[in-house]
């Protein structure tokens, strides 16, 4: 439909109630729904296509699965989230809701909804952790970036990036065994300067708060797509459909946040989402999956930590930089120096993204927590009145 | 290194035979050094530097002789001022190479032997160590300022030996300032993480099983004075004051040195170790929500998890937040926006779970018995707020307090929501079969206790409906109950009402719940066929209601004393009319008139009437002996009042008319009951048990 507001999400809002408070009681009710879910589907097409093309074409935008390239996906996540609601919830008879076959399909939702609190909550602790990983880095590039370079700087550099180096390495090792609160308080252990690094590794779990006992995100992320599956028939068309659209978003965004981000029990987080191919919405969000999954599998493999950008760039550096460390004699090769000097650059630049963009994430999780809380809220509210038309009244 | 070492010794040993006292030293070095001279006393000092020439000698016998550490550091101490005042910068270049190789040479020997001596060094020993560690970083990191700064300067002249010099010494600072950081950090940790002795709790600060005892709130705010008072004796953080000041100052040089990162991530990793600790010896559980909403009892929940979280939530901030900003202030007093920082990012990662842990209870299935569960949450949060601007560095507290106003939003919002279901609970008991005996119905006792639990936390309720129902009148179609029932109190009840000052919402959803409980019981009543007793349950619930909301002082000031005395006049309605469809046929067998026509008593009528008092009482004393009234005040007032009618009559009766009956058989047969029986037969009535028919005990 070539509406003339159809970037806007918000008059796209102010116009469906507009015309629900309108046509509330009007025969061509059902003409105006189909309408509206089309322009749903077609928004949550062109959002995420946006996000999918950003990563390919335009390389001066953030990288896929970047720190800003996820603030985007949550902000996308934020819009089709309101839309939904308008395109379900406003102004509509509450006892459409209640019936089948959203009787079964909104409280899977809601479900769903209370899941990603969870992955919420969890993937903050995460970047917390990541929060103290910027830290050594940033010791790092401080003692590098000193000129002339000396033994003393490098020694200092060399120590921090070990702890970097393992600690990312170590992340999924250790996040395997909870046993209570019993963790490795190792960070920075005499060990890094005698050489044991046995004893020395660091573990990301040392690095933030426990999230909670026996709370595994890939058991969640699997509990919430497994029973996932999308409308036939005649309900594919009614509004069975947008709730199917938003139980795959939140999967497909909880997934994603808990594979960029360090966060409890990510071992075997599965690589397969229940999406329905044909779907046209779809398209653009199966392209971001089979990309991000491609790269889950080689993290896999190799054990590394996190699938952030910012952090898939940090682990190679500071491992070039350990190399360097390692070989370092004073006063130093000037030619290695120099590249040095750019890796060094490198690692000061993604420290500041992550200053600049850390926060700001795990604030907007924050606002995606509370905005899932409300909508649960006010979906059982609108259930609620749905049961008092059906309870009979004296 | 060795040679340099050699060339520049004679350059250093003159100057150390004859230690020329500079006049400007004495005067300058203590005003313009920033870091204290060591503070230690001369003995210890003596017997120092006794132990340094001895070393000294080990390892340098050529030279004689050597130069103590004390003595290099002056040298180096005197150098620092004299370039920190800029003077003589051509003298700065060649003066480096003496007595600054001695003291690296020493520092690093020092260094060598506390690395490989001990090995693992206790945290007692790092405070009883000397201070000269603390004091040869202070020296070195400052030396290799003054170098780097030094240098730029030369830059400009090309004097590119004298460089090449320079430079090596100034590795050779770095490395050795690079490892006395590193022996800071590990006594940093040692002593943050070891030197603690192990958190004791305080004694709860909520008194638990708030609404059986709610009394007890009144002693809570001495409770509170408590716990302030023993804050000071209580161990935590559990560090002496020596280690505080230790610590503080290895956080100083750190920090000054550059090393403020790894100094940060030493205290946070140990702090936050600590505050899980705590966290878990005040037994808060962290849980997801989706375990909190599905999987866990509410039963759990609400006898150990909550009330854990209401007691970590309250001391958290009453004791261990300002306890651990303390500590963050003491060691990193020489910055605090870092200990701001610091404590900022701490307390969050303790209060965001906590709240976490509020939503989730929030989130957790509507129902009635959860009210005052999160009713309790709710007031603990509410407590906490005002605290809040002290409690929190700036950079936190906006965030914290949104967080916590939200989270209080929730607990109100489903506090609200609960306590309106009792609507919904009355209007979907439908039940068709009529309570037997009359008694209470199951409805009436569940709606008044849930309402005198309610009125322990009125205040609560009242600020909760009064804050948070605004989202019930988000759309149109939810009830809009406040304003129908403004209105009414506007048109009707006015003038019953003493004050004309509108309901508050909470007094008006009460006042729904009554109005509704009122009609469902009409509806119960007209169940029974019997009138009477139908009259009679009536009063039964009414007196139920009427006591339960007397019980609670806060619930009668709720309902108001209009509404009291109408709920008695109506009760003494009930009863009037309970007793007048039981009773009255009674008294109409005894009545005096028709009996003697003429002045002459008619024989087979007075038999009729003792054949049918006999009969009708007897069955109202089977019937009504099984009817239930479990108020004992109640059931007394009705015996006397039935008695004060029954008896006097039943006395009058046979006194006048017994005579006429033969004595004997006529006598037996038709006078069945004494006035002392009829006494002690009413007194069985009501008891809730169906009683053997009088004539047949009789016998």
């Amino acid at each position: 439909m070539p509406a003339p507001t159809e970037n806007n999400p918000g008059s796209f809002l102010g116009r469906i109630s507009i015309r629900r408070n309108q046509v509330m009681s009007m025969d061509g009710n059902h003409d105006q729904e189909l309408e509206d879910l089309e322009l749903f589907q077609k928004h949550v097409g062109d959002r995420f296509s946006e996000l999918f093309s950003s990563t390919t074409e335009d390389p001066s935008s953030d990288a896929l699965l970047s720190i800003g390239w996820l603030r985007k996906l949550l902000d996308e996540l934020l819009c089709c989230e309101a839309e939904f609601k308008a395109v379900v919830m406003m102004g509509r008879d509450p006892s459409q809701i209640s019936k089948p076959p959203l009787d079964k399909l909104l409280p899977e939702l809601l479900d769903r909804v209370i899941k990603s609190l969870d992955v919420c909550n969890a993937v903050t602790l995460g970047l917390d952790a990541v929060k103290n990983l910027q830290r050594l880095a940033e010791i790092a590039v401080s003692a590098l970036e000193t000129r002339p370079m000396g033994d003393g700087q490098v020694r200092r550099a060399k120590k921090a990036l070990n702890l970097l180096v393992t600690t990312m390495i170590h992340e999924d090792k250790d996040c395997g065994s909870t046993k209570g609160t019993e963790r490795s308080r190792s960070f920075g252990r005499k060990g890094f300067n005698g050489g044991n690094k046995d004893r020395g590794g660091g573990s990301l779990r040392a690095l933030s708060w426990t999230m909670a006992r026996n709370w595994s995100a890939s058991k969640q992320i699997h509990a919430m797509s497994s029973n996932l599956t999308a409308p036939r028939g005649a309900e594919a068309t009614g509004l069975a459909s947008p709730l199917y659209i938003m139980s795959t978003i939140l999967v497909f965004v909880m997934w994603t946040l808990a594979a960029a981000i360090p966060c409890q029990e990510r071992n075997g987080l599965s690589t397969h989402l229940p999406f329905q191919r044909q779907l046209a919405w779809a398209q653009p969000m199966i392209g971001l999956h089979e990309k991000i999954a491609e790269e889950w599998k080689k993290k896999e493999k190799k054990g590394t930590v996190g699938l952030l950008e910012e952090m898939q760039k940090m682990e190679k550096l500071g491992q070039s930089l350990t190399e360097f460390a390692d070989s370092f004699q004073f006063p130093g090769d000037n030619e290695r120096l120099d590249e040095v000097k750019v890796q060094v650059e490198e690692l000061a630049d993604i420290c500041r993204k992550m200053e600049e963009g850390l926060e700001p994430l795990q604030l907007q999780i924050r606002e995606v927590f509370h905005r899932l809380v409300r909508t649960r809220t006010e979906f059982l509210h609108v259930l609620d009145q749905a049961g008092k038309l059906s309870t009979p009244t004296m | 290194m060795e040679k340099n070492l050699a060339e520049n010794s004679d350059s250093f040993a003159p100057r150390d035979e004859t230690p020329m006292p500079d006049p400007k030293r004495d005067g300058n070095a203590d005003a313009e050094e920033p870091p204290p001279p060591p503070s230690n006393n001369d003995e210890e000092q003596t017997e120092e530097e006794k132990k340094e020439e001895e070393t000294a000698e080990t390892v340098d016998a050529v030279e004689s002789p050597p130069p103590s550490l004390e003595k290099v550091s002056e040298e180096i101490d005197q150098f620092l001022v004299e370039t920190l005042e800029e003077k003589e910068k051509e003298r700065v270049s060649f003066e480096i190479h003496g007595y600054v190789g001695r003291f690296l040479d020493l520092i690093e020997e020092k260094l060598e032997k506390c690395e490989t001596g001990e090995g693992k060094a206790k945290w007692e020993e790092v405070i009883e160590k000397d201070t000269w560690l603390l004091e040869s970083v202070n020296r070195i990191s400052k030396f290799k300022k003054t170098l780097t700064r030094t240098q730029n300067h030369d830059e400009n002249e090309t004097m590119e030996e004298k460089n090449e010099g320079r430079d090596s010494i100034e590795n050779r600072v770095g490395v050795i300032l690079q490892r006395a950081m590193s022996f800071l950090e590990e006594d940093f940790r040692l002593l943050i993480e070891e030197s603690r002795t192990p958190t004791e709790l305080v004694p709860d600060v909520d008194p638990k099983g708030k609404h059986v005892e709610r009394s007890e709130q009144k002693e809570d705010n001495l409770d509170h004075q408590q716990h302030e008072e023993s804050e000071s004796e209580m161990n935590f953080p559990g560090y002496t004051d020596e280690a505080i000041a230790y610590m503080s100052k290895i956080a100083g040089e750190m920090l000054t040195g550059g090393y403020e990162s790894e100094c940060c991530q030493v205290y946070i990793v140990a702090r936050r170790t600590a505050f899980e600790e705590i966290l878990q010896k005040l037994g808060f559980e962290r849980i997801s929500i989706d375990d909190m909403i599905q999987k866990i009892q509410w039963e759990t929940l609400a006898r150990d998890m909550i009330p854990a979280w209401t007691n970590t939530f309250r001391q958290c901030t009453a004791v261990y937040l300002p306890g651990e900003r303390k500590l963050a202030e003491a060691v990193f007093s020489s910055q605090p926006s870092v200990a701001e920082n610091l404590f900022s990012s701490l307390s969050r990662g303790v209060v965001i779970p906590l709240l976490n842990f509020a939503e989730g209870a929030a989130m957790t299935k509507r129902a009635g018995e959860k009210l005052f569960k999160l009713l309790d949450m709710y007031e603990t949060l509410r407590d906490i707020i005002p605290k809040l601007d002290g409690l929190f560095p700036e950079e936190s507290l906006e965030e914290l307090t949104t967080e916590i106003n939200l989270a209080k939003s929730r607990l109100g919002e489903a506090a609200i929501s609960i306590f309106c279901e009792l609507e919904n609970s009355i209007k979907s008991e439908t039940a068709k079969n009529p309570v037997p005996g009359g008694a209470v119905h199951p409805l009436t006792r569940y709606i008044m206790n849930y309402l005198n639990i309610a009125g322990d936390y009125k205040e609560t309720l009242e600020q909760v409906f009064k804050d948070h129902s605004r989202i019930e009148h988000l759309d149109s179609t939810s009830r809009p109950f406040y304003q129908e029932n403004q209105n009414q109190n506007q048109n009707d009840v006015v003038d019953e009402k003493e004050s004309s000052t509108p309901l508050s919402p909470f007094t008006a959803q009460v006042m729904r719940v009554m109005e509704l409980l009122d009609t469902s019981l009409d509806g119960k009543a007209k169940l029974y066929r019997d009138v009477a007793l139908s009259n009679f349950f009536m009063m039964n619930n009414g007196r139920y209601i009427l006591q339960k909301i007397k019980g609670s002082s806060e619930m009668r000031q709720v309902m108001g004393d209009t509404w009291c005395k109408k709920k008695s006049f109506e009760l003494r309605n009930y009863h009037k009319n309970y007793q007048r469809e039981t009773w009255n046929r009674v008294l109409t067998c005894l009545s005096h008139e028709g009996l003697s026509v003429n002045g002459k008593v008619q024989k087979p009528v007075l038999k009729e009437r003792f054949k049918g008092f006999n009969a009708l009482f007897d069955e109202i004393h089977r019937t009504q002996s099984s009817w239930v009234v479990k108020d004992e005040q109640l059931q007394s007032e009705l015996r006397v009042s039935i008695s004060a009618v029954v008896i006097p009559a039943y006395r009058a009766f046979m006194g006048r008319f017994a005579q006429y009956l033969d004595a004997g058989r006529q006598t037996e047969k038709y006078v069945k009951f004494q006035p002392e029986d009829i006494e002690t037969y009413i007194d069985e009535l009501f008891e809730g048990k169906p009683q053997q028919s009088t004539g047949r005990r009789k016998t």
